[in-house]
């Protein structure tokens, strides 16, 4: 064996072993990710800190559907729920079926995920103000921004409590003292072993508390955001939280307490902040930039809720739900209102009535409209009505039903259409099904409404089969009088409230004992 | 002058010599390589073993054989040289390829299965991967669906974990591979990537002794692939062709026009609303229009195989091509492989095994619940409408109102779930992926002293995947967005660098030691970037992502890295091949794991006594091998993602406004998932092992299971869960295998079969709490996925209302049209006034196991002169069926239905079959209960499949050899050809962790084939 060349060749390994022995613990074991921040860096800089306050937004915008962005809570969901519980929609696929039927239980998708991804946004506003207030305690953010954003996170906060405890807990009413069941009022971010054990050991909250929460947190947003002028422009006016927002945000939450002058007293800040459009179709044709939007959620073209769930996909091109012939043919809703324009407003097809609220239905940019200056009106109209100021009610009511007359000189309401408090609230009521038309809001009204005073729902009404309505069934002239497809649900059963999701049962068994009765 | 005298040494002392070479026994060789030693000269012996070459007086000829010692004879002044080969025992006994090492066969104390490639070389498949199914005891592969391009499951003694990775390392000439879809827009198998044709032997390490030398990532088992290397001796050459066509296995039963009309029109009348369906003019078999029976595969091969003393080499290039039954999926896959060593010095040699693929998958969309799913779609097609129209711009049939969905024809209404034209999507729109893959590895040997071996070798598997996607914007998918181009990278390598050391001795003539000794490095970066647009100026633009042709753009990507560090030992010893003991032990640090919990140690040992070795057992005229094996091993998981312990924020934008979110929970406790597998063994042979069998008794317990530990909803942590190590797993079953040479005269007769029993047992799952899925459960003391539903007791003979069981026994109906449910009494079937309820949460069962308690298979081989014929039987068995296809097509909306629904209940007097209720349109969720599995649609999944059959006619030589050839052999083959079993499906193959759910059928495939070695 030739010596010299065997210690060549060893050499020559050893040297190759060398330069591969860059392989150490540093670049091979010691790996740190490129596409997220660890939570250790995440409220680190002024800059990061901004990030995690837009990120709350997109829990809003988006939230998770097995992997998917799809709009629960308040990009889509909130709409498409909220009409879908209700009698004036009719669903005709299968889409939102299980929730048009009633036939949702513990594990239906449109149920679980309304739940999983309100508390999912609310968890990040909790991240934010606990990061906030470290990032403001190392003074790597101001005071000034420290605050609006919280403010920020509070607006949310409260918004998303408010919407669970509408499908989630009995109104207001059910109890003398809104002693009953509410939902957990988050309020401490979850994100460490002790605070999971904290979070657990937390049942539901009465609804007095959660409401009492909610205007807590409404209050606080108030005094720290920006009012709507001070926002950078005209659609983060809109798109993001103001001092505005939060207000009209408690005439709704008031609206639902029954607190008929803390409506009023909210609902006046507002005089003169917002102005409704002269068209009914202002707040859609220009959903970016109007005198009315007061709090909408953002959609771009590349980043929506998808096709599976933006507005203008699921109402306008996919027409999976249409407007019901019920508040269709409702005879208060005249023959020449501009809110049945159509190819403004509506849009007809083999004689079935679509809304087209949301325009874009190849991009999806529609904003969804949480909350507009016409529900402000509406609300306060209401809470008027209810304490006998008929004249200011009046005058609430007909500056959102006027601007949609042919003829407002002839067909505006006047004091001597109701004879009692009763009829007048009514007609506020019909008034908000046809202003708010497949803007999911019936179903908060139905909600409210139940034994009621002057204007009472019982349970869930009876609705129109699921599946496409006959084209004559959209004939004016009468009010629509069945046939019906979708019995009625009493307020009594069960089925009136969506169950506690099975995962969250399976895995707290805190709320696992304050489950729904029934489910 | 220079020529002449050149010529004339020549002449001078050329010359030619012939001869026999014949076995010790004095039987002719056919085949034997005979080459002048030191030159390129050489030939091979003919049929009777005889061979001519010309040669000079003191050259040296070497005659080799495969399985017989070489032999080298010095030519003097004869004319004609006889040579004997004798049997080498040691390379007569198989060797088994074992993790970083080989053994021979008789010394394994392991449980491995092998798989010889020529078993499944000729087949036609996509992936060699599917053709595994039935070869080995323990292996459990299931292909799913027709599409080419799914990757296969592919289990090796049960289900060893709930949450993270089950599928196997595969490892490929020591290079452990990306496995599993690789990227793309077409669904692709990283397995479809290695031609069939170049794998000399697969092995499968199946218990913790034959894994525990993967340490870390053998908690599912280990395949090892090798390839076929040079061979010393003249060059050898072969082509393979196979062509055929491919079919689907079966289709379903669905309604013809006529009865469609019917059945819909009944939904609606019994509903009191106005028909739905009118005319029969067009009877449209829609699956024949997304299906294709006459789907056209070839497959080419051409690979050269020689070598010198000093070089080695294998060469190949393969060509295939794959229509597959699914319109328009398509498969084209070019191979090269260039396998060589050289040896530098007696003591050194190098050499580099690589392999470069280009795969191109064309893909559609199958979303088994995606309204352009093809089988989604076309099952609920109307059949009485045409596909096209000749009056519609598109020439397709695209309702007028709605120009989205399909066109209604002569209905009055359009199809229900607003379904498009599936016809337009299948011709219009493309999903692609086009792999370029390099696996490869350049090494060294080193032998400084005999009984000590030293490799180094560094190896690289890199899969470059591009992608693209169309969506017409006419209709169908694209719809919506007017259009959509996508176009994707995705880049992923992996360096891997091992040096093994090994040592090999044997002491007074009794002690046999070996031991091996292995440092491995492992590194990963996976990159991908992928480009969106939307809203196309025109469907012109459907050919590739073009700048400017459309008005949204989107992109994004990502980057991963993992890494391992690994040092490895293995000992074994046997006494006089008698007594024989195993120890590996494996520390393994992983990049994925806290720096706290990041080493872990994994032994494995085993033991083995050949019986059959001690003297009163030797030559026994019965038992010529006895063994008796046992051992332990503990090996881990690494399929945890790459950084499952930390907690993170990741990119959330609010429409396009910049944002990052809590995106992952962390916990710093993370440590590994650890498998223990125990396995006890026996090998038997019989009659000069004419007849063996091997049989396994084995257990894998899974412990510290990664499982996501589910938080609760309203915690609103990202993705409700973080990752933790609670739960138990445990695997356990029994696996015989035999073989036996019923007939080796002239007629030659080999069988084999094996069979596998596994239990498979959830133990322990965080807090004790189910994991319970849409239709199935994980629940502890049970199968993991056992399907949960509601038990289904028949329809009620009095109105057709469907009737359940209640957890407590108890009946209830359905009420139509919904959501609403009444005690139903079998004394009193009419009475629906007592309201009851159904719920998922409290009225739901175990109905039985998704995983199959037995499977196996039994392979054939005859040979008659110059005849042969195999075939493979495969069965499996003992799993029950969700079969959720079933319940789609009894849908109540305006679609298509399977016959099946032509036994609803139509009346008192017509109550059908007593299964199917009576019609109620738009009401799926109470008429079929489309939210919960229930027992109405369970089935039995029991089958037997001739899996393949070959009759292959092989030319006498005496033939071939007069037109220049060795080998010529032509056969006809069929795969998938015939199914036994109740199952009302498709095929009972076709379900997803027990669920069947609108598969694309699977195929059969009749081919034809040549063999021809030059």
């Amino acid at each position: 064996m030739n010596m010299k060349y065997k210690l060549k060749s060893i050499s020559i390994a050893i040297g190759l072993l060398l330069v591969l022995a860059g392989c150490n613990d540093d670049n091979v074991l010691n790996l740190e990710p490129y596409n997220d921040i660890s939570e250790n860096a995440a409220f680190s800089t002024a800059d990061l800190v901004a990030l995690s306050v837009t990120g709350m937004y997109n829990g809003a915008q988006r939230g998770d559907y097995n992997g998917q962005g799809r709009g629960y809570p308040f990009g889509a969901a909130f709409v498409q729920q909220g009409d879908n519980r209700g009698e004036d929609v009719v669903n005709v696929a299968t889409f939102y079926q299980l929730t048009y039927t009633g036939t949702y239980d513990p594990t239906t998708a449109n149920n679980v995920f309304y739940w999983s991804d309100t508390y999912r946004m609310i968890n990040r506003t909790n991240i934010v103000i606990e990061g906030v207030a470290r990032a403001l305690e190392n003074g790597i953010l101001t005071p000034e921004v420290a605050q609006i954003y919280t403010g920020e996170a509070k607006f949310l906060r409260a918004a998303g409590h408010l919407e669970l405890l509408f499908h989630f807990a009995r109104p207001y009413n059910d109890t003398p003292d809104a002693s009953h069941l509410g939902v957990p009022y988050r309020d401490f971010a979850i994100n460490s072993t002790e605070t999971l054990a904290a979070a657990e050991a937390q049942g539901r909250n009465t609804v007095a508390e959660c409401y009492q929460r909610i205007i807590q947190d409404l209050n606080d947003a108030e005094a720290a955001l920006p009012a709507v002028g001070e926002r950078a422009d005209a659609r983060q006016a809109i798109t993001r939280a103001t001092k505005e927002a939060a207000i009209a945000f408690k005439t709704r939450a008031y609206l639902h307490m029954r607190n008929w002058p803390m409506v009023i007293q909210e609902g006046v800040k507002l005089n003169s902040r917002f102005n409704l459009t002269d068209s009914p179709n202002g707040p859609f044709a220009s959903g970016y930039g109007n005198t009315e939007s007061i709090f909408s959620i953002e959609n771009s073209a590349v980043n929506n809720p998808g096709v599976n769930a933006a507005l203008a996909s699921q109402y306008n091109r996919r027409g999976l739900v249409v407007i019901s012939p019920i508040i269709w043919r409702n005879p208060a809703w005249l023959s020449d209102d501009l809110r049945r324009g159509e190819g403004t407003l509506v849009t007809t097809r083999s004689g079935v009535k679509y809304t087209n609220k949301y325009k874009d239905p190849v991009n999806y940019t529609d904003p969804s409209p949480v909350i507009r200056y016409a529900e402000v009106l509406l609300n306060m109209a209401e809470a008027y009505a209810r304490t006998n100021a008929t004249g200011n009610a009046l005058t609430a009511l007909n500056r959102v039903r006027n601007r949609s007359l042919a003829d407002p000189a002839t067909q505006a309401y006047v004091a001597a259409d109701f004879a009692t408090p009763a009829a007048l609230v009514n007609a506020i009521i019909t008034e908000r099904r046809i202003e708010f038309v497949m803007e999911g809001r019936r179903w908060p009204d139905i909600h409210r409404l139940q034994k009621d005073d002057l204007a009472p729902i019982a349970g869930i009404p009876q609705k129109v089969a699921n599946g496409t309505p006959p084209a004559d069934s959209y004939t004016l002239g009468t009010a629509y009088n069945g046939p019906y497809g979708v019995n009625a649900i009493p307020y009594t059963d069960f089925k009136f409230l969506w169950p506690i999701p099975q995962q969250e049962i399976n895995n707290n068994p805190t709320l696992a004992a304050q489950q729904n009765p029934g489910w | 002058m220079l020529l002449f005298s050149l010529s004339l040494a020549a002449s001078a002392q050329q010359k030619t010599v012939t001869g026999t070479v014949t076995t010790a026994t004095g039987m002719p060789l056919p085949g034997v390589s005979v080459v002048v030693k030191g030159t390129t000269t050489g030939t091979q012996t003919d049929f009777d073993g005889n061979y001519s070459i010309s040669v000079e007086s003191g050259q040296t000829l070497a005659f080799t054989y495969v399985g017989f010692k070489k032999s080298e004879i010095t030519v003097g002044g004869q004319n004609q040289i006889n040579a004997t080969l004798e049997e080498d025992t040691e390379a007569l006994d198989e060797v088994v390829v074992v993790g970083y090492g080989v053994q021979r066969k008789r010394d394994l104390t392991a449980s491995i299965s092998q798989v010889k490639g020529e078993d499944i070389s000729n087949l036609v498949t996509p992936s060699f991967d599917q053709q595994l199914a039935g070869r080995a005891a323990g292996v459990q592969v299931t292909t799913q669906s027709g599409i080419i391009g799914e990757t296969p499951r592919f289990r090796i003694r049960g289900i060893a974990s709930i949450t993270s990775g089950t599928y196997p390392l595969f490892v490929v000439d020591g290079v452990p591979i990306y496995t599993g879809d690789v990227g793309g827009y077409a669904s692709t198998n990283a397995l479809g990537d290695i031609n069939p044709a170049d794998i000399e032997s697969i092995e499968i390490l199946k218990d913790g002794s034959a894994t525990a030398i993967y340490g870390s990532r053998a908690a599912n088992g280990v395949v090892l692939i090798t390839t076929k290397k040079g061979k010393e001796g003249r060059i050898a050459t072969n082509y393979n062709l196979t062509t055929g066509f491919a079919r689907p296995v079966n289709k379903f039963d669905l309604l013809g026009a006529a009865d469609f009309v019917t059945i819909s029109n009944e939904k609606r009348s019994n509903r009191g609303q106005s028909d739905w369906a009118a005319g029969t003019d067009f009877n449209t078999d829609w699956q024949d229009l997304v299906l294709n029976d006459n789907a056209f595969q070839q497959d080419h091969n051409l690979s050269f195989t020689g070598g010198t003393e000093f070089l080695k080499y294998y060469l190949s290039i393969g060509y295939t091509e794959q229509e597959s039954i699914a319109k328009p999926n398509e498969f084209k896959r070019f191979t090269y492989r260039a396998n060589l060593e050289q040896k530098i010095q007696d003591w050194v040699s190098v050499g580099v095994n690589a392999g470069l693929t280009q795969s191109e998958y064309f893909g559609l969309n199958t979303g088994t619940n995606s309204l352009s799913g093809n089988i989604f779609n076309a099952t609920r097609q109307h059949p009485n409408v045409s596909p096209y129209d000749s009056n519609d711009p598109t020439g397709y049939n695209l309702d007028d109102t709605f120009p989205d969905r399909m066109g209604r024809g002569s209905n009055l209404e359009t199809v229900g779930d607003n379904i498009p034209n599936i016809i337009f999507a299948i011709e219009n729109n493309k999903y692609f992926s086009k792999i370029n893959r390099l696996i490869g590895n350049v090494y060294a040997d080193i032998k400084p002293v005999s009984s000590v071996n030293f490799r180094t070798q560094v190896s690289i598997d890199k899969a470059n995947t591009n992608g693209f996607l169309f969506w017409s914007p006419i209709h169908g998918d694209g719809n919506g967005s007017n259009g959509r181009v996508q176009s994707n990278n995705n880049e992923l390598t992996r360096w891997n660098w091992q040096n093994i050391l090994s040592y090999n001795e044997t002491f007074a003539d009794a002690h046999n030691v070996s031991l091996t000794a292995v440092s491995e490095y492992q590194k990963e970066r996976n990159q991908n970037f992928f480009a969106t647009g939307t809203d196309l100026s025109n469907e012109f633009f459907g050919k590739a992502l073009i700048s400017g042709s459309y008005g949204v753009q989107g992109s994004g990507g990502g980057l991963t890295e993992n890494g391992f560090i690994s040092f490895a030992g293995r000992f074994n010893y046997n006494y006089k091949q008698r007594y024989y003991l195993q120890g590996t032990l494996r520390r393994d640090g992983l990049s994925s794991l806290p720096t706290t919990t990041r080493w872990g140690t994994f032994p494995g040992a085993s033991f083995g006594w050949t019986v059959s070795n001690e003297e009163f057992l030797k030559n026994n005229d019965v038992v010529s091998d006895l063994k008796i094996r046992g051992s332990y091993g503990k090996v881990g998981n690494v399929s945890i993602g790459n950084y499952p312990y930390l907690g993170l924020y990741s990119p959330a934008r609010y429409a396009d406004n910049n944002g990052i979110a809590y995106s992952q929970f962390g916990n710093n406790n993370l440590r590994w998932e650890t498998s223990i597998k125990y396995d006890a063994g026996l090998d038997l042979g019989l009659f000069q092992n004419r007849f063996t069998l091997t049989a396994d008794y084995f257990i894998n317990k899974t412990e510290d299971l990664i499982l996501q530990v589910e938080t609760p909803q309203s915690f609103g942590i990202p993705g409700n869960n973080y990752n933790a190590n609670i739960g138990n797993i445990e695997n356990s079953g029994l696996e015989f295998s035999a073989t036996a040479r019923l007939l080796d005269k002239e007629f030659k007769w080999e069988v084999s079969g094996n069979i596998s029993f596994v239990d498979n047992e959830v133990i322990t799952l965080v807090n004790g709490a189910d994991r319970i899925g849409t239709n199935t459960i994980v629940r502890e003391g049970e199968p993991i996925n056992s399907i949960y539903g509601i038990r289904y007791y028949g329809t009620n003979p009095q109105n057709g209302n469907p009737v359940y069981y209640k957890a407590d026994g108890t009946l209830v109906q359905g009420l139509l049209p919904g959501g609403s449910y009444a005690i139903f009494d079998p004394n009193n079937p009419s009475d629906v006034s007592q309201s009851s309820s159904l719920s998922a949460a409290d009225d739901r069962v175990i109905l039985g196991q998704s995983l199959p308690k037995y499977f196996g298979g039994f392979n054939s081989n005859m040979n008659y002169k110059n005849f042969d014929l195999g075939f493979l039987f495969r069965f499996s068995g003992g799993n029950k069926i969700f079969n959720a296809t079933r319940r789609d097509l009894l849908n109540q909306n305006f679609t298509n239905n399977s016959t099946e629904i032509l036994g609803r209940w139509q009346s008192v007097d017509n109550p059908g079959d007593g299964w199917t209720p009576r019609l109620y349109a738009s009401t799926n969720t109470t008429t079929n209960l489309t939210a919960l599995a229930t027992s109405r649609f369970l089935e039995d999944g029991d089958f037997i499949k001739l899996d393949n059959i070959t009759l292959g006619y092989t030319f006498p030589s005496e033939v071939v050899e007069k037109i220049g050839l060795s080998r010529f052999r032509l056969y006809l083959q069929g795969q998938n050809l015939w199914i036994i079993t109740d199952y009302s499906g498709l095929d009972p193959e076709m379900e997803s962790a027990g669920v069947d759910l609108n598969g694309t059928p699977r195929s059969s495939i009749f081919s034809f084939g040549l063999n021809v070695g030059f």
